[in-house]
Parts: structure tokens; sequence; C-alpha cells
């Protein structure tokens, strides 16, 4: 069974300039134990997406569609059904550890309150107990529980950050760009966390990034965002075997590859759409260099090819 | 942490003598002869001369300055030129008053300084955060004797609900008197009637200070959580399951707390000298009282004392407030 089933999934931002699109009529679904990545330039709401799974986006956010976690859909729980729902079935870490921990409160007080709010008779040893054990599996020297966040680095910070993600055993885990803030050593190391995790937890993951190549350590399936739409979307060694939709081919070829003599960088010309005014049919067809008549006027829609799905007119049979 | 207050109060020590000094010289640059305000202006010389003499006045102004610096530290502050008194004696009669209105005047602006600015920053841009800001402009600008002045209209004079002046009624002081602070007086006695008579009687004019102060604090209050409230770590908690409330207060309002508890320090000294008009207002028996009538006889001794006493106060508070702050932001105590 899937663990969690999103569909039709519309956010939409509304704001004094105009409403902003940010995600589109996006469907995907997470296997139980499974690792997906989601990949996009910025603004292409993949952030939006890990958000708006917790529902924790601002006021002027409307959601439509459906998010089944576990046979539930989440956006017809009750606040404090959601609530009860954040840290202990899903947990999410975020992009800069440097602020996501409280500045004035020790680790070991970001663990007890997150154990006070879900398991409220458990006893304080068993909460240093869980602490320590989850610090250790992150690879952190439980005696830092009484440290303040300004005593460690920021890999160290998103080290803790993870830990107390994990400390309860979420079902799932919201990555969203856990690596870009910091240098590319504790890149790798925050990866090879991730990556222990994966093996020894029981848990999913959803994998926010821009970059291609953390996807491919760490996910099973890829789901690469355009502007608000799914493009496309698969296992991940089919993906980067055979890419379909135009997008998908140019961001893998923007990867600079240093085995090749010529090391020019590749970029994707143009730069993404105005979410608030975005072109008809297909939204990428004005930086696409297989366009046709028939992107500039229809969507395409997404087509099936055996496990993989693409939103391109080049393969919808148009 | 212990090591921390011990650097702070030796750093308040210079702060302290700066401020002694600078009261000792422009009190003696200042146009007007404490001497001949005394004696009166018919005086015969030979008099005002054994005044002076008496008084030290004759020494060379340095050795002025010393024994003046000596006296201090022995904690003598003087005597009154009117009374004869010793003016510390006088103060800290007068100081609990003062001290009773300046605290129940903080309560009340902390109280609504504190809920309604966080409220109002939570809920940014509605019609509550609204009405926020037009308070803070609006009350802001009330002068503090006119705002006074209207209460004990409306309070005491239309409704007569409240007294409208004195710190309370005749034959209503707590018997005896411990900290000369009416209202624990009143609670240690268990006389319960005289309290029910001082609290009456202080409503209105702390509710005076108090509003007009919490005006600043809603602004600053509000601005500071606004900011806290959008930091990425608000939004890990929450992505925690850690309850609204608590994200709100401990997180958001504690993170806010550093700058406007020194705002609110600061503001607690000022209330002491700014008591003065509320004081005068509703004849309140305090220091600021005693304050406007000593400038009205030229009590210079008196004056000064009063000056130094206030000053070492603010002192005190200001080492409060950084002894909090440090409690609260472990950055600052490490």
């Amino acid at each position: 069974m899937e663990l969690l089933n999103i569909r039709n999934l519309s956010i939409e931002y509304k704001t004094k300039s105009g409403t902003v699109k940010a995600v589109e009529d996006v469907t995907f679904e997470v296997g139980e134990h499974e690792s997906l990545g989601v990949v996009g330039e910025s603004g292409c709401g993949k952030s939006t997406l890990g958000v708006a799974i917790l529902r924790l986006l601002p006021p002027n956010a409307t959601t439509k569609g459906e998010i089944i976690f576990n046979g539930k859909n989440l956006l017809s729980l009750t606040n404090e059904e959601m609530r009860r729902m954040r840290g202990k079935e899903i947990a999410m870490i975020f992009q800069d550890p440097m602020t996501s921990l409280n500045p004035i409160m020790r680790v070991r007080d970001h663990f007890f309150e997150l154990f006070k709010v879900h398991e409220p008779s458990m006893k304080k040893e068993q909460m240093i107990k869980l602490a320590s054990e989850a610090l250790e599996s992150v690879g952190t020297d439980p005696k830092r529980l009484d440290n303040y966040p300004f005593e460690f680095s920021g890999g160290m910070r998103q080290r803790v950050m993870i830990a107390i993600a994990i400390a309860l055993k979420p079902k799932l885990l919201i990555a969203d760009e856990p690596t870009t803030a910091l240098d590319v050593v504790v890149q790798e190391q925050i990866m090879q966390v991730l990556k222990n995790l994966m093996k020894t937890k029981n848990m999913s993951l959803i994998l926010i990034t821009h970059d291609m190549g953390i996807v491919s350590e760490l996910a099973e399936k890829v789901t690469v965002m355009y502007a608000g739409n799914l493009v496309e979307h698969g296992e991940i060694k089919e993906i980067y075997n055979e890419p379909k939709h135009p997008y998908t081919k140019m961001l893998l070829e923007s990867i600079p590859n240093i085995k090749l003599d010529d090391m020019e960088l590749k970029y994707i010309p143009g730069s993404p759409p105005d979410l608030k005014n975005p072109p008809k049919g297909c939204k990428y067809y004005p930086r696409c260099p297989y366009t046709k008549e028939i992107c500039k006027t229809k969507e395409p829609k997404t087509v099936k090819l055996g496990d993989r799905k693409v939103k391109c007119h080049l393969y919808s049979g148009g | 942490m212990k090591s921390y207050i011990l650097t702070r109060i030796g750093l308040s020590i210079p702060m302290i003598l700066i401020i002694l000094t600078i009261v000792f010289f422009v009190l003696r640059v200042l146009p007007g002869n404490p001497v001949l305000a005394m004696l009166g202006p018919k005086a015969p010389p030979s008099v005002v001369k054994a005044m002076e003499h008496q008084m030290g006045l004759d020494k060379p102004i340095l050795v002025q300055y010393v024994d003046y610096l000596k006296n201090i530290a022995k904690g003598d502050f003087g005597h009154s030129t009117v009374t004869g008194m010793p003016v510390l004696k006088e103060l800290m009669q007068k100081f609990p008053a003062t001290l009773e209105l300046t605290i129940f005047s903080m309560v009340v602006a902390v109280f609504i300084g504190i809920f309604y600015g966080t409220i109002a920053a939570y809920k940014l841009g509605s019609p509550i955060d609204i009405s926020a800001r037009i308070y803070s402009i609006f009350v802001y600008s009330f002068p503090v004797f006119w705002f006074g002045l209207m209460l004990q209209l409306i309070f005491g004079v239309w409704l007569h609900w409240l007294p409208v002046s004195g710190e309370s009624s005749p034959f209503m002081t707590p018997d005896p008197i411990h900290t000369g602070i009416y209202i624990l007086d009143a609670i240690i006695n268990g006389q319960w009637d005289v309290l029910k008579d001082s609290l009456e009687h202080l409503i209105l004019p702390s509710l005076t200070l108090g509003i007009v102060i919490s005006s600043i604090f809603v602004r600053m209050v509000r601005a500071n959580v606004v900011l806290t409230l959008s930091q990425q770590f608000v939004v890990a908690a929450r992505a925690r399951g850690v309850k609204e409330k608590t994200v709100l207060f401990k997180h958001a309002l504690k993170n806010a707390l550093p700058p406007i508890l020194t705002i609110m320090g600061l503001q607690f000294a000022l209330l002491l000298g700014g008591a003065v008009l509320t004081e005068v207002t509703f004849s309140w028996p305090g220091i600021g009282s005693y304050l406007v009538n000593r400038i009205h006889s030229r009590d210079f001794a008196a004056i000064q004392g009063t000056i130094v006493f206030f000053a070492i106060f603010v002192a005190i508070i200001s080492i409060l407030v950084d002894v909090i702050n440090a409690w609260i932001n472990p950055r600052v105590r490490y």
C-alpha cells in the first residue's frame, strides 16, 4: 500500500498583485520505505509542496485536491488532528540549519518539547534515552544535549535537526533542501546520515532539492517539477538513463561533468515563467527546443509510459 | 553567570561616578545661592559667611567635590535646608509610595503591552492589529496630567466609583508600618479594609501612568514578535506539532523579549522620575511630589539628593535588566 497519495493537488497564493499558481494539478505517490526526490528550479513549487503536506502554508494559500497519508486525507483533518500528525507521523527538516533551532533553547529542550507534545506521559529518563539514541543515529555525541544551538556548526545543527525529526520514528520525513546551505564536504556527510537512516529506520523520505546529483545518490524515484507542474515522474535510473521530457533532459545536461574535456557549463536558456501570468499551453514552451504549434495553445496531458509519467506533447500523440 | 553579574556591577560604578560628578557641577553652576535661599535676601553678610563656612561652601570646589563623594559613599546625602532632616531619611519615607505607584503602573503597562502586542503580531493585518496600532499612536499622544484629570472626572466626579487623590483615606493607613508600601503592609497586618482602601486609591493613578506607557510597549512588542514569528525556528516548531499557544509565547515572544525588556527597564526607571506629573495630579505623597515641593523652596540638598537617588536607582534597574536578559539569552551569558 502507498504511504502517501497526492491527488490533483493545486495550491494558489493570493497576493496583492494577483494569484500565484504555485502548484497545479500534481499527482504522485510515495510507497512505504521509499525515497522520492522532488527536483526543479527555484520557484517551481517544490518547497510549497513539502510545506503543504504538513499543512503549514501561510494563510493566503488555498489548497485543492487530496493528500492521503496512511489512508487519511490530511486536508480534511481538523487543525488539532493535523497538529498531532506533525513531528510524530510526518516530520520535516528545513534548508537553513542556522535558523531552524530556537536560539535560546538547549538541544535537549527541543527534544523534550517534542516528546511532551506527543507523549505527555513519557518519563524524563525515557526522554533522555530517546534523545541520546536519536543523536547517536546521526553521528552526534549525546553529551551535546545540554548545548545551545549557537555552540554547533551548520552541519552539526542539521544533524541535530534530523535527529529531532526522527526521534519519534515518523513514517515520513520531508527534507526541504537539507544540504543547500552547507559546504560540499558537510553536504556529503549529511547525505550519508540520511542514507544510513533510510537503511536502518522504517521510514519514507521526500527529498526536495534543486540538485540532481543529490537526488541520484539517495532517491529511488524522482519527480521533476516545472512552474508548478509535474513534468516527469518515474524510477530514478530510467529517468537518468533516458529522460523523456525536454526539461528533464536539459536539467540532466546541466550537471557539470569533469570527465568531459569540453568543460563548458551547460544551462537552460531563459527563466521560469511568471506564475501570476503563466504562458498558455505548455508552461515550458518558451524555453523548449522542441516547441511545436500545439505547445503554445494547448496544455499537454500527463501520459503514462510504463511506470513513467510525462507531461509533454511529444508523447501525448499530438 | 556569576562572573557576568559581577562584571556588570563593576561596570556601573564608573557610570554612577560620572552621574554624581555631573549632578555636583551642574548644581554649582546653576544661578541662585543656596545660602541666600535659606536665609532670605536680607540676611547680613556676616551671617551668610558663617553659614557658608558651616556648609563647607567656602572651601575650594575640588575639596567640596571630594567631601561630597565621601559623604554619598557613607550614605549621607546632606541635610534638607527646609526641614533640617537628613535628605536620605526623607527620601526613604517618600520612596515606598512612589515605588508602589511605579510597580503597579508597570504591571498595567506590561500586561497590556505583552498581550495586545503579541496578539496584534500574531493576527498581523487583522482588525485587532489595526486597532493596536491606532491605540498606541492615540494613547502615546495623551499628556499624562490631562489623562489623569479625565479619569478623575469620569470615575471620581461623575461615577463616584473611586477616590481621586491621596494614597489612602483618613484613618485608613496600615498600622504598624513595615515597608511603607501600604498594600504590602495591609496584607502583612491582615487589615483587609485598609487593603481595599489602598487599592481603590491606587487604581486611577496607576491606570493613568500604565495606559500611557503601554502605548510604547504595544508597539515594541508587536514589532519584535512580528520579526521572530517570521523566523525559520517558528515554522520548525510548528512542524514538530508544537501547539500554537506555545509557539507564540515560548518561541516567538521569548525570543523577542531582550530588546523589549531593555526598553521596559528604562521605562521603569524613567517612571520614577516621570511619576512627578501623576503624583502631583493625584496628590500622591511620593518622591515626585517631594521633588516639586523642594524645587519651589530651593532646597538644594534635597534636589541634589533626589537626583543622585534616582541615578543610583536607574543604575540598579539596568543591572537587573541585563541580568534578566542574560538569563533568557544564553549568548549574552557565555
